[in-house]
């Protein structure tokens, strides 16, 4: 199945391709693939974080559909 | 972009009937509350646990005599200073997962404004999960002395909408500039009266 993912901010470098960015790729997913897979396959860092499936907060360990877009924020401190 | 003109007493009336939650009321929060209130927005809900402190008179709305007292109460009388017609609803909690909805239920427009990357994840988790047509401003990235022209406003989804540099940590040691701090509660106080007036951000 394919998933649109976008990593905002620092998170941005762990895309697969390396060049940074917010926009969206389009990943190749297995059926059944969770929010919590993509996480760790893309070794994000252990810090807090934000997540949209489809302009909605999901779970991590929700499982993704095909067209899906998965959005992950890292809130930064400070207020 | 045009956007039609809003006639004065129109968009008075429509802030005066709109309601915000303020979660923390901290450099963001308490001047986000002034903001939001000289701009017309009566009801406000404003939420924090701790007491004022020396170290938070060089950015939020405190003073001198009131260190030592509770946020909500000591913000609470600044506000009906400049407004005794406010309506303020004080809840003097920490904000957890399990308790947060209940607070900012029924509110127009959910403002984050607590200083922890940990609580602001868990606040807009929680709440558009749970709340997912109510409107949300948070800040992410407002430390420091980079130019304040790099603290923006955009819309994350249909509802969430996110201000500042998006990477200025305040954890970093970066310090906290009245200056900057009050660039991004002005654009997060902002956001949200364009929000409670129909406005759209692209």
């Amino acid at each position: 199945m394919k998933v649109d993912v976008a990593l905002f901010a620092y998170l941005s470098d762990h895309q697969p391709d390396g060049l940074g960015g917010r926009h969206a790729r389009a990943f190749d997913l297995a059926d059944g693939t969770r929010v919590a897979d993509v996480i760790a396959d893309l070794a994000l860092p252990d810090q807090p974080r934000i997540v949209f499936v489809n302009n909605r907060h999901a779970a991590e360990d929700s499982a993704l559909h095909d067209g899906d877009r998965l959005a992950i924020f890292p809130p930064i401190a400070g207020g | 972009m045009d956007e039609a003109r809003i006639p004065e007493v129109e968009l008075r009336a429509r802030l005066a009937a709109s309601s915000a939650a303020i979660i923390g009321c901290g450099g963001l929060g308490s001047n986000v509350a002034a903001m939001l209130l000289r701009s017309g927005v009566r009801a406000l809900t404003l939420i924090d646990f701790d007491r004022v402190d020396d170290s938070n008179l060089n950015r939020q709305l405190f003073f001198r005599d009131q260190v030592g007292r509770l946020k909500t109460e000591a913000l609470a009388e600044t506000l009906l200073r400049i407004e005794p017609e406010a309506r303020l609803t004080l809840v003097t909690e920490r904000v957890t997962a399990e308790n947060i909805v209940g607070f900012v239920l029924g509110a127009d427009v959910i403002i984050e404004a607590v200083d922890g990357a940990a609580t602001k994840a868990m606040i807009v988790n929680v709440c558009t999960g749970a709340l997912p047509e109510t409107p949300l401003v948070t800040a992410s990235g407002l430390a420091g002395y980079d130019s304040a022209n790099d603290i923006v406003t955009e819309r994350l989804t249909d509802t969430v909408y996110l201000v500042g540099d998006l990477h200025s940590d305040a954890c970093a040691g970066l310090p906290l500039l009245a200056s900057r701090v009050m660039v991004a509660a002005a654009h997060e106080a902002h956001a949200a009266i364009r929000r409670l007036l129909g406005l759209r951000e692209p």
